[in-house]
């Protein structure tokens, strides 16, 4: 029996690989398929361009599984630059998450199919990945006229795609979810340009941190952005412990400099404000090693270093999806002039004190950074981008169809907030449907409740991960902790978010229930204590 | 066929009793988190360990000790209360982390004197007990922030707020310090920020603040604060910080020979965990000091004694102490919560009887508390003494003067507050 398993696990990694490297041609024909068994293999190309790849098992059951991919970069990245150097712009389609063997297998397991594309553009597309969804769906129905139910699930960008799938086409899917999921390109984008501006005016004026160039001009500009962030991430780092200034600070930053703020400090306050987590993959602002630093490496260090550690990950994609976006706007898109950061770290400074070197600390870096500094100039934007950014598409937030969303409460990408948003706005569409049952009761006499259409699932960090070496010096190069990183998600994780998702597409109703619970105990770290509330993302202000 | 129906019906009656008699004996069934037929299960973060652990780390041990008196006395409605303590450290995601082990693992009813300013906030922002119903009973933190109802709707303050002890200390000073040089050093976060809120209510002009960065205070850092107040001249010097800053500045100025007036704010003026840091209790003497509750050398006062007994008996060997004395009277006053909150009591239950009867528990405190449905403000006000050469607080003049006053623009005045006397057995009735 185990063997058994074995080879079908193998076999299952070996088709999932064998489509991913299957590169279609032909736009808008129908799609090319094998014709084996017991998986047959489609591949096609979209009217737009966008290739994709479909997955049937023999004993399909009518229901197909669409998964849409999260943010690729959109231009190729020069192997120089650090930590992201050599990669090159690709539209391979993925029809499970990473192709991963273990989620495809739960679904042929099941007669389900898998289907999935690459996108025809990549950097910020839901307008056009929307339309790919719809007529991938239409193609694969009709390519394989069985089918009967669709549930949509993605990552990161690929669970903005889903839910505005489900937003604006609720009638070709029974459900959805969307995982790690982005919220709108305007709370993305300032939270990632409040971050890069941040690092500007204090740590290098030489940033551009957006307002690019047209054109190649532009991306060679992000390029430029990229190494200056990382190096000066890097100095950050060698200064920890000081607090020492990189070189390249600003006059405004070499002047809090000289008043004794330590660099550490002026990092973490970026980092609140713009609203990274304050736990990274190595950094859990709890733990401190044996000695003098036991107490004050958590309360001191450590919360800066996750900061230095998420807005690292956090940076090329800051800097490349705004070149992106201003690209398809036409012209700068993040505009800081009538931000108060003060308001926005109003909760963090209190526990974060310790770290931020205490009220006068904090005060003298809010003072640097306001909008009355003429040292730290603050970002303006292009009107008319930002009304062709406004255009692009955007969620509302509306739940029309069993919806589950999982997301790490400590990513650093798309932070949790995201979500948070939704199960905060869908909790007003549940009470409003509730008022209308309740008033429709009064003329019929009959009470139909509504169904709830909502499952939460956090990927909750440990309580401590933080390791040590003998020297007392932290570890970082043991895999990010759980519910920290971008989408850090486990096989057993997906496969419980897609078992939920296709019971639900049977059924009408989300799973609860002892069996379910048991289920999530199994997955590991995960949680769906309603107490749970994630910050939404800091431009929404106090939510 | 008659004297079976009376024998049956005999029978049936004497069911009938015993079942009633079972009712009353027994607690009903729970149905709230943390409440079963036999046990209230609440829990606490604090320092246990740690440099910031010194005397605050006793405060468990002496709310179990009263908890221990009342369960082997019946406990409440027969339920014992179960107290489960975890160390953050003082360090406020460590509060986070272990408030949530208690809320989702532990699956306690109500948490109870959760430690520090930053910890409380970091709790009711990121792990959000209000959302939850879960109340948070009498903090150990007098941030007048806390008090508002709206933004931490199931928390409850105890200790007068640092707004109040600075508009009291600032009235002390009206009295007795007119045209003195003074200086201040403060906490440089919301524990100072509510301390120069109050003096700034009181009027009291400062010729020197200096602030310090939480975790900052120690030796060194004493030197140069010293350097500054001395600049300055001052003739009275508050220290509205925390023990380990009192200590490094107090230890500090004995080498030195510096010898101002001092002023210690509570939080940082018990002399026990002063002590404990290796600073000998003579440098404390003569320096003002603030209470709400009475001396805790004070045995003829009926509280002191009473819960003085019970900790002996406890933990033979360990020092009563300020610390000793809050932990013991919060749970003193949690015990009374939960009786006021019926045979079966909820977080509702339980935060309503604290609205309803709250400012009427039985408290050692010599002030006041402002509990109502529209207020979570815990003890009004303080008394002012002079440290012994043992270190110890006692009352000027031998007479306790409690000073009243609230956290906005009222008036300090003289309290008239009449203290209830302690319930019989000093358990709840």
């Amino acid at each position: 029996m185990k063997k058994v398993r074995l080879l079908s696990l193998l076999s299952v990694t070996a088709l999932v690989t064998t489509v991913l490297v299957t590169a279609p041609t032909v736009a808008n024909a129908a799609p090319a398929c094998d014709g084996k068994s017991p998986i047959q293999s489609c591949v096609g190309v979209t009217s737009d361009g966008a290739p994709y790849a479909m997955q049937v098992p023999a004993n399909f059951n009518g229901t197909v599984a669409l998964y849409s991919h999260g943010y690729r970069y959109n231009v190729d990245i020069p192997a120089a630059i650090p930590l992201i150097g050599g990669y090159k712009i690709t539209n391979t389609p993925e029809p499970v998450p990473g192709g991963n063997a273990a989620v495809a297998q739960y679904f042929f397991s099941q007669g389900i199919a898998i289907l999935g594309s690459g996108f025809a553009r990549q950097g910020w597309n839901p307008d056009s990945a929307i339309k790919t969804n719809v007529e991938l769906i239409d193609t694969f129905k009709k390519q394989f006229p069985k089918t009967t139910k669709v549930v949509a699930w993605g990552s990161s960008l690929g669970g903005v795609i889903t839910q505005g799938l489900a937003e604006k086409y609720p009638q070709l899917v029974s459900a959805v979810a969307p995982m790690c999921m982005a919220d709108n390109i305007t709370p993305q984008l300032t939270m990632a340009g409040d971050f890069l501006w941040g690092v500007k005016v204090l740590f290098d004026p030489t940033i551009k941190g957006g307002s690019y160039s047209a054109g190649a001009a532009g991306v060679a500009e992000s390029y430029a952005d990229l190494g200056k962030v990382f190096t000066v991430m890097g100095k950050l780092q060698a200064a920890l412990a000081t607090g020492a200034w990189p070189d390249t600070a600003s006059p405004t930053g070499k002047s809090l400099a000289a008043a004794g703020v330590p660099s550490r400090s002026a990092l973490l306050l970026l980092g609140l404000m713009a609203g990274l987590p304050t736990q990274s993959a190595h950094f859990d602002s709890v733990s401190g090693p044996e000695g003098a630093l036991k107490l004050t490496f958590p309360l001191a260090l450590s919360p800066a270093l996750a900061i230095l550690e998420n807005g690292t990950n956090a940076a090329a994609l800051a800097v490349l999806a705004t070149q992106d976006v201003e690209a398809q706007a036409g012209g700068a898109i993040f505009d800081n002039t009538k931000t108060d950061y003060s308001a926005r770290i109003e909760g963090e400074r209190v526990i974060y004190n310790a770290a931020l070197s205490g009220n006068t600390v904090i005060d003298a870096l809010l003072g640097a950074l306001s909008a009355a500094n003429p040292g730290a100039p603050r970002a303006v934007a292009n009107p008319a981008a930002v009304a062709k950014m406004n255009a692009l598409h955007t969620n509302t937030g509306k739940i029309n169809v069993p919806t589950v969303l999982m997301v790490g409460l400590a990513d650093p990408i798309t932070p949790a907030g995201a979500s948070q948003r939704l199960v905060d706005l869908y909790a007003e569409q549940y009470a409003a449907e509730k008022a209308a049952a309740s008033k429709a009761y009064q003329s019929s006499r009959s009470y139909a409740a509504p169904t709830n259409k909502l499952l939460m699932l956090w990927n909750t960090p440990p309580a401590s991960y933080t390791k040590f070496n003998e020297a007392g010096s932290p570890i970082t190069s043991t895999p990010a902790a759980q519910g920290t990183n971008h989408c850090n998600f486990t096989s057993a994780q997906l496969v419980l978010v897609a078992k939920s998702m296709v019971q639900a597409s049977n059924t009408g109703k989300l799973p609860s229930g002892g069996s379910f619970y048991t289920a999530i105990r199994k997955a590991g770290n995960l949680s769906i204590d309603k107490g749970i509330r994630a910050p939404w993302l800091k431009s929404y202000g106090n939510n | 066929m008659k004297a079976m129906n009376r024998r049956k019906l005999i029978t049936a009656s004497a069911v009938l009793a015993v079942v009633g008699l079972a009712a009353t004996a027994l607690p009903a069934q729970a149905a709230e988190v943390g409440v079963t037929s036999t046990q209230i299960k609440l829990g606490m973060t604090l320092p246990m360990t740690g440099t910031a652990s010194l005397g605050y780390n006793k405060i468990p041990g002496a709310a179990k000790a009263y908890f221990d008196y009342l369960n082997a006395n019946g406990g409440i409605n027969g339920r014992k209360i179960t107290l489960v303590v975890k160390d953050d450290r003082y360090v406020p995601t460590e509060a986070v982390a272990k408030t949530n082990e208690l809320i989702l693992k532990d699956k306690v009813m109500a948490l109870m004197a959760p430690l520090g300013t930053a910890n409380v906030k970091a709790v009711a922002t990121s792990v959000n007990p209000a959302r939850r119903g879960v109340p948070v009973l009498f903090i150990n933190t007098g941030f007048s922030g806390f008090a508002d109802v709206k933004k931490y709707p199931t928390t409850y303050t105890v200790l007068p707020s640092y707004i109040m002890e600075a508009k009291i200390m600032g009235e002390y000073i009206k009295e007795n310090f007119a045209g003195k040089k003074i200086g201040l050093l403060y906490q440089d976060d919301d524990f100072g920020v509510d301390a120069l809120a109050g003096f700034k209510t009181a009027g009291v002009n400062f010729a020197v603040k200096v602030p310090y960065a939480s975790g900052s205070q120690n030796a060194a850092a004493a030197a140069g604060w010293i350097t500054k107040f001395k600049a300055a001249e001052a003739d009275v010097v508050i220290l509205f910080g925390v023990s380990s800053a009192t200590s490094a500045m107090l230890g500090v100025a004995a080498q030195l020979k510096y010898a101002p007036q001092w002023m210690l704010g509570s939080v940082g003026g018990d002399a026990t965990t002063i002590k404990l840091t290796g600073v000998p209790a003579g440098v404390l003497y003569n320096a003002i000091g603030f209470s709400p509750v009475p001396a805790t050398t004070d045995m003829k006062d009926e509280y002191v004694k009473f819960f003085s007994d019970i900790y002996a008996k406890a933990l033979p060997g360990s020092a009563f102490d300020l610390n000793v004395l809050l932990g013991m009277n919060t749970a003193f006053m949690t015990a009374q919560a939960l009786k006021a909150a019926g045979p079966n009591p909820t977080r509702k239950s339980l935060m309503a009887a604290i609205d309803s009867k709250g400012a009427t528990f039985a408290s050692s405190a010599l002030v006041p508390a402002g509990y109502s449905k529209t207020s979570h403000v815990g003890l009004t006000g303080y008394w002012v003494g002079k440290y012994a050469p043992t270190g110890d607080l006692a009352p000027i003049g031998g007479t306790y003067v409690t000073y009243t006053t609230d956290s906005g623009s009222g008036p300090v005045v003289k309290s008239t507050y009449k203290r209830p006397p302690m319930p019989a057995k000093g358990l709840p009735n």
